[in-house]
C-alpha cells in the first residue's frame, strides 16, 4: 500500500500554493503573490493527501451562485409594527414567499404563531398579530 | 461641585457594579478626575472589586461604611465626611504609574437594617409613614450630597432593589447610567427604571419626555453579538436613549475583577475590553447633562 500523503517544501509548495490560489477567481494576482509569499515565510514543510489530481480543480467562487442566506432578525416585526404599523408590518414581510424562511423568522423574534398557519398569507398575519400582542405585553407591564 | 452618576437598574445581574467601577477607574486614570464611588448595595461588589475582601472587611471595623456613615450622621449636622472614605483604592494606575484619584465609601451589608431603624427612630414624631418615608430619603440624599465639595465625579452603585438609599440616588443622580442585558425581560426593567428616573407614572407621560431631556441612558451589556440581541437593541430604541458604546461578553471584563494589590494601566488591567471602556469614558463626558454640569 502506497503513501497517503505526500511531503512538498521549496518550489514544489511554492507551486501548489499558487495553483490553489489561481482557483480564486475574485483574487488579483498582486495579492495572489503576497499570499504564496507569506505561506513560504511561516510554512517549512506542507503534507498534502494524495487524492488524484481533484486539488487542482477550480472551486466555485463565493456567493456567485448562492443566494445570500436568509436572514431571520430582518424585518425586525415588533420595530415596523411600532413605527408604521400593521399595513407596512404585513407589506415588509410581503417579500419572503416562503413558508420555511416565515417561520423561522417568527421562531427567532419569539413571535408565537399557530401551527394551523399554513399559507404564507396567514403566516405573515399571524406574525404580525404575534408582534401586537407582544407589543401590548410589554406596555401592559410598564404600568 | 461633582457630577453624580448613578448606576441602577432594579434587575439583578447586568453589571451594574462592574460598570460602576470601570467608569470609575476611567476616570480616574484616563481623565484625571478626583473620582468618589459610593457603594449602596449590601452584595458590596463594587467595594470588594476596589479594595479586597480584607481591605473591606477593616473598613467595616472601623466603622467606615456607607451604614456607618447614615447611623452616625442621620441627625447631626454634616462635618468631617471625609473620615468615612476609603482614599487612592483600586488597582489602576496613571501611564505614569501613579495611582489614580479614586476613592471609596464602602457598601455594608448592614444597610437595609439601617433602614428599619432610622424609620422606628422617626416615628415617634406624629408623622404617617409616607412622610416618614421621604423626610430619610431627603435626608439621605442631603448626607450623599455633601461629597459632591471634593471630587469632580460621584458613581453612586445603586442596589437592585428600591431602598431609600437607591431611591435617594436616584433622585440626586445628575444622570443614571441603566447598563441592561438584551434579553426578553430586560425590557420591562428599563421601562419600569425608565418611570422611576423621570418620575411619571406610565409609558405614554415617558413618550412625551425628548431622549435629549431624560435623566438616563441605557447601556447594553454582555454582548456576544447574536441576532436577537440586536432585535431587542433596536426594539429599546424606539423607547429608551441608548448609549452608542456598548461592553461584549469578555473574558477580559470577568478576570478585571480579581482585585491584585499590584497597580496596572488601564489597557494592562482590561486587556481587549480597554477600548469599549474608552468609548463608554469619552461617549459618558458628553452626555448632555453632564457637558452642561462641567461647562
Amino acid at each position: 500500500m502506497g503513501k497517503k500523503t505526500k511531503a512538498l517544501s521549496g518550489a514544489s509548495q511554492d507551486a501548489y500554493f499558487r495553483r490553489v490560489l489561481k482557483t480564486q477567481l475574485e483574487l488579483k494576482v498582486e495579492d495572489r503573490d503576497r499570499l504564496v509569499s507569506k505561506l513560504r515565510e511561516d510554512i517549512a514543510q506542507l503534507r498534502l493527501r494524495k487524492h488524484g489530481s481533484a486539488d487542482a480543480k477550480p472551486l466555485p467562487p463565493p456567493s456567485a451562485a448562492l443566494p445570500p442566506p436568509f436572514d431571520p432578525f430582518s424585518p425586525n416585526v415588533v420595530v415596523v409594527v411600532r413605527t408604521s404599523g400593521r399595513d407596512a408590518a404585513l407589506a415588509a414581510l410581503g417579500g419572503i414567499d416562503n413558508a420555511e424562511h416565515l417561520r423561522l423568522l417568527a421562531r427567532e423574534q419569539r413571535l408565537t404563531i399557530s401551527s394551523d398557519s399554513s399559507s404564507v398569507e396567514d403566516l405573515r398575519a399571524a406574525i404580525v398579530t404575534a408582534a401586537e400582542r407582544r407589543i401590548a405585553n410589554r406596555f401592559a407591564a410598564a404600568g | 461641585m461633582a457630577r453624580f452618576l448613578a448606576v441602577s437598574n432594579r434587575k439583578g445581574g447586568v453589571g451594574k457594579s462592574t460598570i460602576a467601577v470601570m467608569l470609575a477607574h476611567a476616570a480616574a486614570a484616563w481623565s484625571r478626575q478626583r473620582v468618589l464611588v459610593i457603594d449602596l448595595d449590601t452584595q458590596c461588589n463594587a467595594s470588594l472589586m476596589l479594595v479586597g475582601g480584607l481591605g473591606w472587611e477593616r473598613a467595616g471595623r472601623a466603622g467606615r461604611t456607607i451604614a456607618d456613615y447614615f447611623f452616625d450622621r442621620f441627625d447631626k449636622v454634616a462635618e468631617d465626611e471625609s473620615a468615612y472614605v476609603l482614599k487612592d483604592v483600586g488597582d489602576v494606575a496613571h501611564a505614569r504609574g501613579a495611582p489614580g484619584r479614586l476613592c471609596l465609601l464602602p457598601g455594608s451589608q448592614r444597610l437595609e437594617d439601617l433602614q428599619g431603624e432610622l424609620l422606628l427612630r422617626h416615628s415617634k414624631k406624629d408623622l404617617d409613614a409616607d412622610a416618614i418615608a421621604v423626610q430619610v430619603r431627603g435626608r439621605m440624599k442631603r448626607l450623599i450630597r455633601h461629597f459632591g465639595m471634593d471630587f469632580d465625579v460621584v458613581i453612586l452603585d445603586c442596589p437592585p432593589g428600591l431602598s431609600f438609599a437607591a431611591l435617594a440616588a436616584l433622585d440626586l443622580a445628575d444622570h443614571v447610567i441603566v447598563p441592561f442585558r438584551p434579553d426578553f425581560v430586560s425590557q420591562f426593567a428599563l421601562d419600569r427604571v425608565a418611570l422611576l428616573i423621570e418620575r411619571v407614572e406610565t409609558a405614554e407621560q415617558l413618550a412625551g419626555i425628548a431622549f435629549s431631556e431624560r435623566r438616563y441612558s441605557c447601556l447594553a451589556n454582555y454582548l456576544s453579538g447574536t441576532g436577537h440581541e440586536r432585535l431587542l437593541i433596536d426594539q429599546l430604541a424606539l423607547d429608551h436613549p441608548l448609549l452608542a458604546a456598548r461592553i461584549p461578553r469578555l473574558e477580559s471584563i470577568a478576570r478585571a475583577f480579581d482585585w491584585e494589590e499590584t497597580r496596572q494601566t488601564m489597557e494592562q488591567k482590561y486587556a481587549d475590553a480597554a477600548p469599549f471602556l474608552r468609548a463608554l469614558h469619552d461617549e459618558l463626558l458628553d452626555v448632555p447633562q453632564l457637558r452642561a454640569l462641567s461647562a
